[in-house]
C-alpha cells in the first residue's frame, strides 16, 4: 500500500467492498481536525488482510459528543490535535497568562475524562499521543507547547485502562519526516493537517493491533540456516568459517522469549547443524531455543507443511526467512499464505528487516503462557514421540497423569482469556474475538459465566488452554464461546471439559450452542454431534444445536483429574 | 493526458469514467462535494507529480478547466 497512489487506494478499496466476506469490523475515527482521507486508507490496509473493515468518521471537532454516539463499533481511534483545541493555539499559547494556560490544561483534562468515561465499554480504544513536533520543530528552548504536550501525555498514561492503547504518532512523523507528514496548505482553510503519505505510514504502523484482535498474528518464525542465521555455507565453508548474524539471532531470541516459535527449515546435514547449535562459540540461538527443526534434503514446501502440521498451527501463521531466490519464489508460489522474507544483500538491512518483521508477532499483553511457550512446544514434541512408542492411545493418556484446573470468572486471567479468543482458530466453535475489556464485562455480568481451564500432566504445565463463555436466559444456557488451544488436543480434554460445563449449568434445563464455519475450524465441525447435542437448524455456514441436560451422558473419563483453582 | 485526468477523478469519486464529460463539475455530479474536491486535487498532484497553487485550485471548477490548468502546469 505504501507505494500506491491515493486514487489507486480509493479504487482498490472500493473494489474490495464486494469481494470481502466475514463479519464487519467497525472502526470509528473521532477527531478535532479534518481526517476524511484516513477512511479509505485505513479500510484498505485492513481489507487487504481480509478484515472486513468499515470506517465511520466522526463529525469535525466533535470528539466529546461523538464519544457518546459511537457506542456500537469494534474500535475507536482518536486524532486529538493539540493545535486545534483552541483555534490557533500554536501562536496564541505563549501570550496567555499563567492562569489562562492552567485553565487550558484543566479544560483538556476534563474533556479527556469525559471521553474516556464514555468509551469505557468500547472493545478497543486507540488514542494518538499529543505531539508538538509539527509547529515546534525549530524551537531551541522548551516552550509552553512542549510542556503542555508533556503534561497531557503523562495525564493520558495515568488514565489508561485495559481497553486503551496509546499510539506514539511522533514515530510515524519522524519515519517519513515532518515535511512529508503534513500538508499545511489546507490547514488554515479546512483544518486538514496530515498528508496522504502520513496516513499510509500511520495505518501500516498500527495495523498489527487490528490484526492481533482479529486473530491474524503470526506465530512462528522459521529460518533457513546458511546465509540466513550465519554468513557462509556450512557444508562447504565448514564449521570454523561461518560467521554468525548476531543481531538477527538476538532478535529471534527476544521473540522466542515472548512466546514466538523459532524453527529451522534448511537443506543441510542435520548432524552438522546440530553441531553448530551445540558447540559453535558465537552461536546465540541454541538447541533449547529452537522448537522445531526440519534439517534435511527434502523440498522446503513439504518441510514447511510438516512444521505447520506438527505445531498444529495454520500455514498462514508462519514467517519464513531464506536467502535463496529459488526457495523464496517457490514458497511464494506454492504456499502463498506463508509470509516469506528474503535476506537482503546488505547485512545492516537484514537486521532492520527482522526488526520490522517483529511487528508480525505483535502481542499486546504477555501472559505467563507466552513465557513458557517454547518449553511447552518442546514438551509437545516429547509427548508425540511417547505416543508413538506406546501405541495404544488410552494407555498413553492414562500414563500422562492429566489434571484439569478450572478458573471460574477469574479476573486475574483476563489477559490470557482474551488472548485465546484472539489467537485460537482451529478448535474454536464460534470464533468470536474479545478484548480484555469485553472479558472483564462478561466476568462481572451476572447472566454470564466465563470458565477457563488449565491442563497439566507429568511432562509439564500447559497453562490455560480452554475457554467456555456461557450466557443464561431463564432456564436456558447458551455457549457463546467454546475453544481450546491446539496444543492439548488429542487427549480427550474436550470431552472432560464438556462434563465440567454441563455439571456447572446442571440447574438449567437446556444448553444451546452453535458451530460457525470458518476456513480454519473444520476439525470441530461435528464436535457437538459427538457431545450428543441435537441439531436444531443447519445451513452452509452455521449449525445450531440444543441439548436437554437430563439426557447428557458424561464420558466417565477417570484418568483426567479436575481441580478448582480457588 | 485527458484520459489520465478523467481516470483519476473517476477513481476518487468512485464512479464509472463514462459518466464524466467536459462539463462535469461539483454541480452536475452528486458525489463531488468539497471534501472530494480536495481529494481530487491531491490525487491529481500525485498523478502528475506537481504542486498546484491556491489560485489554480480555486479555478478548477469543472473538467474542462481542470484540463486547461493541468496542461498549462505540465507544459
Amino acid at each position: 500500500m505504501i507505494n500506491m497512489k491515493f486514487s489507486e487506494i480509493i479504487k482498490a478499496n472500493h473494489e474490495l467492498v464486494n469481494r470481502i466476506k466475514g463479519t464487519e469490523y467497525k472502526i470509528g475515527i473521532l477527531s478535532n481536525i479534518m481526517v476524511h482521507q484516513s477512511k479509505d486508507i485505513c479500510e484498505y490496509s485492513l481489507r487487504q488482510k481480509s478484515i472486513n473493515a468499515n470506517v465511520e468518521l466522526g463529525d469535525y471537532d466533535n470528539i466529546v459528543q461523538d464519544s457518546m454516539k459511537f457506542q456500537d463499533v469494534n474500535a475507536i481511534l482518536v486524532f486529538w490535535e493539540i493545535y486545534n483545541f483552541i483555534d490557533g493555539l500554536q501562536y496564541k499559547i505563549e501570550i496567555l497568562s499563567d492562569e489562562e494556560f492552567e485553565d487550558i490544561i484543566e479544560k483538556i483534562k476534563i474533556e479527556i475524562n469525559i471521553v474516556f468515561t464514555n468509551l469505557e465499554q468500547t472493545s478497543l480504544l486507540l488514542i494518538n499521543k499529543f505531539s508538538s513536533l509539527i509547529f515546534n520543530q525549530y524551537n531551541l528552548v522548551e516552550n509552553r507547547m512542549d510542556r503542555l504536550v508533556k503534561i497531557l501525555n503523562e495525564y493520558l498514561e495515568s488514565k489508561m485502562k485495559t481497553n486503551m492503547k496509546l499510539i506514539d504518532i511522533d514515530k510515524v512523523i519522524s519515519k517519513i519526516s515532518i515535511k512529508n507528514s503534513i500538508d499545511l496548505r489546507y490547514y488554515y482553510s479546512s483544518k486538514t493537517l496530515y498528508s496522504i503519505d502520513f496516513y499510509k505510514e500511520y495505518f501500516e504502523y498500527i495495523k498489527p493491533i487490528f490484526l492481533s484482535v482479529n486473530g491474524k498474528t503470526k506465530k512462528a518464525l522459521i529460518f533457513d540456516c546458511d546465509n540466513t542465521l550465519w554468513k557462509g555455507i556450512l557444508g562447504e565453508d565448514g564449521f570454523d568459517n561461518i560467521r554468525m548474524f548476531k543481531e538477527v539471532q538476538y532478535l529471534a531470541l527476544e521473540l522466542s522469549k515472548g512466546g514466538v516459535v523459532i524453527g529451522l527449515c534448511s537443506k543441510n546435514n542435520p548432524e552438522d547443524v546440530d553441531a553448530v547449535l551445540e558447540k559453535h562459540q558465537d552461536m546465540i540461538l541454541r538447541d533449547k531455543d529452537i522448537v522445531i527443526k526440519k534439517v534435511n534434503w527434502n523440498d522446503k514446501v513439504s518441510n514447511l507443511k510438516a512444521i505447520a502440521k506438527e505445531l498444529n498451527i495454520g500455514l498462514d501463521s508462519l514467517v519464513f526467512v531464506d536467502d535463496s531466490n529459488f526457495e523464496v519464489n517457490l514458497i511464494n508460489v506454492e504456499l502463498p499464505m506463508v509470509k516469506v522474507l528474503q535476506v537482503p544483500a546488505k547485512e545492516y538491512e537484514y537486521n532492520l528487516m527482522i526488526r520490522n518483521a517483529m511487528n508480525y508477532f505483535y502481542n499486546p499483553t504477555q501472559t505467563a503462557e507466552d513465557l513458557e511457550k517454547v518449553k511447552m512446544y518442546k514438551e509437545q514434541v516429547q509427548r508425540v514421540s511417547a505416543e508413538q512408542q506406546i501405541g495404544n492411545i488410552e494407555d498413553y493418556l492414562k500414563s500422562l497423569d492429566l489434571v484439569i484446573t478450572t478458573y471460574i470468572d477469574d479476573i486475574e486471567q483476563i489477559g490470557r482469556i482474551s488472548q485465546m479468543t484472539q489467537k485460537t482458530n482451529q478448535f474454536n466453535l464460534t470464533t468470536k474475538r474479545y478484548t480484555e475489556k469485553d472479558i472483564e464485562c462478561f466476568i462481572h455480568d451476572k447472566n454470564k459465566t466465563v470458565i477457563a481451564i488449565g491442563v497439566n500432566d507429568k511432562y509439564g504445565d500447559n497453562g490455560i488452554v480452554g475457554l467456555a463463555i456461557i450466557n443464561y436466559n431463564e432456564n436456558m444456557a447458551t455457549l457463546d464461546t467454546l475453544l481450546m488451544s491446539c496444543r492439548v488436543l488429542g487427549r480427550n480434554i474436550e470431552y472432560k471439559f464438556m462434563d465440567i460445563i454441563v455439571d456447572f449449568v446442571k440447574n438449567m434445563t437446556i444448553i444451546n450452542s452453535e458451530y460457525v464455519l470458518t476456513y480454519k475450524n473444520k476439525q470441530v465441525e461435528n464436535l457437538y454431534d459427538r457431545y450428543g447435542f441435537d441439531i436444531l437448524q443447519k445451513d452452509e455456514s452455521c449449525t445450531k444445536y440444543q441439548l436437554d441436560i437430563l439426557k447428557y451422558r458424561s464420558t466417565n473419563i477417570n484418568y483426567i483429574k479436575v481441580e478448582n483453582a480457588k | 493526458m485527458q484520459n489520465r485526468i478523467k481516470k483519476v477523478i473517476a477513481d476518487v469519486l468512485m464512479i464509472d469514467v463514462e459518466l464524466l464529460n467536459d462539463e462535469s463539475s461539483p454541480e452536475t455530479i452528486e458525489d463531488w462535494d468539497s471534501l472530494k474536491q480536495m481529494n481530487i486535487i491531491i490525487a491529481l498532484e500525485e498523478e502528475f507529480d506537481i504542486l498546484l497553487s491556491d489560485d489554480e485550485v480555486i479555478e478548477m471548477l469543472n473538467m474542462e478547466l481542470i484540463y486547461t490548468i493541468l496542461k498549462d502546469k505540465i507544459s
